[in-house]
């Protein structure tokens, strides 16, 4: 007899049955170590920090809350540069990941065949690597007497990103350019698996279908394959720069003084400078800013199943 | 309501008296309900989705809480006892085969649950009885649907339960292999003579299969009894047109003389046998009046002087006819209902029967069934076609 | 013309593949130099070819120990964040209950908050409780952001488990523990373990969080990034190397175990 590959398509879900009295506490029980996690941990650390970036004093003789909302704006003066910074750099490798990431997720969706796995294997392992290995690996990649900044330099392409701001002379490393490369890069794999997984949903029968109904390909593309994998576009974008706009590594590694993002202020003053009150206000902000444009954003592309 | 003869044993028996649910959010899914299945039976709830079926059939598994009413197997009463604790197994739509189990293990498995050891012979015979004895360690996803819905009767059936309930258990097979499935099926049950209780929207599946039909609709049996009883004289326009096609005219109530009706419609007058009305009959009273399609003979006008005397007729014009095979199905135009259908054996076939002609279309008063007026007449036909 | 054509229509594999060797390219470039042998204290430029670093990777002070440490915590904050997670994400899916908007944003939330910001608030809460930082800090914060990926794991598995599954085991006379054990747990398995996974990952390879909360305690990643100010031994490269070929191999055996194994059923 012939052997089904697939199992036959489930008929509809019986409704729900109401809970039973006696299980009524069940989930709480389960909801109660986790839940309490989050809130000791995640919750209140936030309300301690809030806390924290009204308060004044010193490190010697203490802080005190003295509601002193002025630490909010001297910071955003004082900072506000590096703030910019890393909404911009956040925001091109958030571009740059979309348009890398697009085509090697398409790539693995529908055109892979049977190399999909060893691809998404290839995708994921770098993983693995410690991060910050990777990332010096940039420093010897993007070095100045390497090859890309040779080939670069000879195809006077840094004549133009210097006359442009994104280098400076013919280095790459310690530039605007060299850290937007290091945030597209360790961020890709986050943009690439969600994009997988809204594309991989698509049936490869609507493309047929569209191709019947006169569509051009690149037409196809733009009203039926994008369009619906706007989700996995949302989500990637969001997993892309949330955690690019927060990011200090690169800036520290690959970049200079010139290309500091607001990540690794907060750090120094947190960790070096023990400036508690404008740390906390700097990270604050940032969580603000971040989610406030989360939100909007979340809004906008009308997909608020993404939790 | 109907009962089937009762045989000594009855601990196969199931009762149901005055259940029903109501859920959470108002709506009612099954009115209060009694209904009682002989041991031994093949019974089918028959009924388009959404109409109750499945959820009664959830209730006496104990997979759904009556609202009120209870549930008996034989004299225990088994309403609130939790599904692991009943004698009674399901086939569950779409089978719900455990996909990270083989087809061995997922036969074995409610022996082990009851702390059976040593399941080895049982399961393999169990095996043998569905013909599946090469696959045992076999995954469910690497069967055909017909092999799965065997490994799903199979793992039920093991356990000897007192009654197994079927729910759309051949839903997912296509036309032929359901067709198979259904004669399978219907032997293992007579083999074991355990009572079956069989959840379908197909009513061919049901006639086929069951020997006691009950009809539901809204939460409610319409009508209850054998598929020949339920077809030739439904008491209701959903079980007429749910069950089969009928030609449903509306009457008055002309005259009573004896056990016929006289009916007037359109002019002309038709003989409905009293026995098989189940509408009030008061003279002037309107009676929807039914027939089956296969029950009326057609004659081309020109000849409607050879009908013999005594049958029921009504003119008309055919405006289409399609061509089956064994027969030929007739839409008919007349003034007492736009689209009388008629299906003609091909045995002889008149050449001048073709869109245009004028017919009489005659049957045997026999035949006729009467229904209360105050129903909608199209009650049952779309429920058909939206499976 | 011809070969104009052959690009459009392979477009998509070449951009495909081009974005594929930008990700993989510093792993090579990891792997060739963990066999350089550098002058000096930074391992950027090539020099010459030696296997010397293989040959004693836990030649430089420390760099083992934190690798021990990062393992420890890894698996204590993936074992955590697990039962944690896996827990929330039952009641999630099965059960209907008050607050359910409020405890979906609290999961929702750590993954839409840049980790510089959890890792200088949880540091402020720990400052202000007077903890010790240290070893049982970063398991805290790991446990803690792992967690809403552990519960957005194995929620979306537990969602499409067919419910009749559960019903035809009570059905067939398990009882509620035992249709837990024999049917939801194992079917539940691949999410659990692909968020268990990725736990392992994530707490293995944070730095951000575990740079604010170590206290003196040094991490494997902490290491590395002392290491970039302070000279790069080659010997980081060969256990990142080591570390992805690890992967590879296991993921690439166990798909071959896998079909192979769907061979012979088969």
């Amino acid at each position: 007899m012939s052997t089904l590959t697939e199992a036959p398509p489930l008929a509809p879900v019986p409704e729900k049955k109401p809970p039973r009295k006696r299980g009524r506490l069940v989930p709480y029980w389960l909801l109660l170590p986790g839940i309490l996690w989050l809130v000791v941990f995640f919750a209140l650390p936030m309300v301690y920090q809030a806390s924290t970036s009204v308060q004044t004093g010193s490190l010697e003789e203490g802080y005190k809350v003295t509601w002193h909302f002025a630490t909010y704006w001297d910071a955003l003066s004082e900072y506000w540069p590096q703030f910019l910074r890393s909404l911009l750099y956040a925001g091109a490798a958030t571009i740059l990941c979309l348009v890398l990431g697009y085509p090697l997720a398409y790539l693995i969706a529908f055109r892979a065949g049977r190399w999909r796995n060893l691809i998404m294997i290839l995708v994921i392992a770098p993983f693995f690597t410690s991060f910050l290995i990777r990332t010096l690996a940039w420093k010897t990649i993007l070095a100045d007497s390497g090859p890309v900044v040779g080939a670069l330099n000879t195809l006077h392409v840094l004549d133009v990103t210097s006359w442009l701001g994104w280098t400076s002379g013919d280095r790459v490393l310690a530039t605007p350019l060299a850290v937007v490369c290091g945030l597209t890069y360790n961020f890709l794999p986050f943009m690439i698996l969600p994009l997988y997984t809204s594309l991989e949903r698509i049936d490869v029968r609507l493309h047929e279908a569209a191709g019947d109904l006169y569509a051009r390909p690149i037409t196809t593309f733009r009203r039926v394959t994008f369009p619906l994998s706007m989700p996995g576009v949302v989500s990637g974008t969001l997993l892309t720069f949330i955690p690019a706009a927060g990011d200090y590594v690169n800036a520290d590694l690959l970049g200079s003084t010139d290309t500091r993002m607001v990540g690794n202020v907060i750090q120094t003053q947190f960790l070096r400078i023990l400036d508690y009150p404008t740390a906390a206000a700097l990270s604050f902000i940032l969580m603000a800013a971040i989610l406030a444009m989360v939100t909007v954003y979340i809004r906008k592309s009308g997909t608020e199943d993404l939790v | 309501m109907t009962t089937v003869t009762n045989k000594t044993d009855n601990t196969g028996d199931v009762r149901l008296s005055g259940i029903s649910k109501t859920y959470d959010n108002g709506f009612t899914a099954v009115q209060p309900l009694d209904l009682t299945v002989p041991q031994g039976s093949f019974f089918a709830l028959l009924g388009a989705s959404g109409c109750g079926k499945t959820t009664t059939l959830r209730m006496i598994a104990g997979l759904e809480e009556p609202s009120s009413g209870t549930v008996f197997l034989g004299d225990q009463e088994v309403t609130s006892l939790p599904p692991y604790k009943r004698p009674v197994n399901t086939v569950f739509q779409s089978y719900a085969l455990f996909p990270h189990l083989d087809i061995f293990e997922n036969v074995a498995f409610g022996l082990r649950r009851r702390g059976i050891k040593s399941v080895k012979k049982q399961v393999e015979d169990m095996l043998e009885l569905v013909q599946l004895g090469e696959q045992a360690r076999k995954k469910p996803h690497q069967l055909s649907g017909g092999q799965q819905q065997r490994v799903a009767v199979a793992r039920a059936l093991i356990n000897t339960p007192k009654v197994l309930l079927l729910d759309e258990p051949l839903g997912a097979l296509d036309l032929k292999l359901r067709r198979q499935m259904q004669l399978e099926l219907k032997r293992i049950q007579t083999e074991v003579g355990i009572t079956f209780i069989h959840v379908t929207h197909d009513q061919e599946e049901a006639m086929t299969m069951a020997d006691t039909v009950a009809v539901m609709n809204a939460g409610r049996v319409e009508q209850l009894g054998s598929p020949a009883d339920l077809y030739e004289n439904p008491n209701t326009t959903f079980v007429a047109n749910f069950l089969g096609t009928s030609n449903l005219i509306e009457a008055e109530v002309d005259t009573k003389s004896g056990d016929e009706i006289v009916l007037k419609a359109g002019g002309g007058k038709l003989v409905l046998p009293e026995a098989r009305c189940s509408a009030p009959t008061t003279t002037g009273g309107k009676v929807l009046v039914g027939v089956r399609p296969e029950k009326i003979s057609l004659t081309h006008a020109d000849e409607a002087g050879e009908i013999p005397e005594g049958r029921n007729r009504i003119t008309g014009k055919i405006a289409d006819s399609s061509f089956i095979g064994v027969s030929t199905q007739y839409v008919i135009d007349s003034p007492v209902c736009p689209e009388f259908e008629v299906y003609a054996q091909n045995i002889d076939r008149d050449a001048r029967l073709v869109p245009g002609a004028d017919v009489v279309l005659h049957w045997n008063p026999a035949h006729t069934f009467g229904l209360d007026a105050a129903q909608d007449i199209d009650a049952g036909i779309q429920e058909e076609a939206a499976v | 013309m011809a070969f104009v054509n052959w690009l459009k229509r392979h477009f998509v594999v070449i951009a495909g593949l081009l974005t594929l060797g930008y990700l993989l390219l510093p792993n090579v470039v990891v792997t060739v130099f963990s066999f350089n042998k550098p002058k000096g204290r930074f391992n950027y430029e090539w020099q010459q070819f030696s296997t010397d670093a293989w040959k004693d990777p836990c030649g430089v002070a420390d760099l083992c120990g934190s690798l021990s440490i990062s393992l420890q915590i890894a698996f204590w904050a993936t074992i955590g964040a697990t039962v944690l997670g896996t827990m929330i994400a039952f009641a999630l899916v099965r059960y209907r209950f008050r607050a359910r908007g409020s405890v979906n944003s609290l999961i929702f939330l750590p993954m839409a908050m840049p980790e510089v910001v959890m890792a200088a608030s949880l540091l402020t809460l720990f400052l202000n409780m007077g903890a010790q930082l240290g070893f049982w800090t970063i398991l805290i914060a790991h446990i803690m952001f792992c967690l809403s990926f552990v519960v957005t794991a194995v929620k979306a598995r537990v969602m499409s488990m067919d419910p009749r599954l559960e019903e035809a085991a009570r059905d067939l006379y398990a009882g509620p523990l035992q249709t837990f054990v024999r049917v939801t747990l194992p079917i539940a398995a691949p999410g659990i373990a692909a968020g268990a996974l990725l736990a392992f990952a994530l707490s293995f390879d944070d730095f951000i969080i575990t740079n604010f909360n170590a206290g003196s305690t040094v991490t494997f990643p902490m290491f590395v990034w002392g290491s970039a100010q302070r000279g790069t031994p080659v010997q980081i490269n060969v256990i990142g190397t080591a570390m992805f070929l690890v992967a590879v191999l296991f993921v690439l055996s166990s798909m071959v175990i896998g079909n192979r194994r769907n061979k012979q059923k088969a």
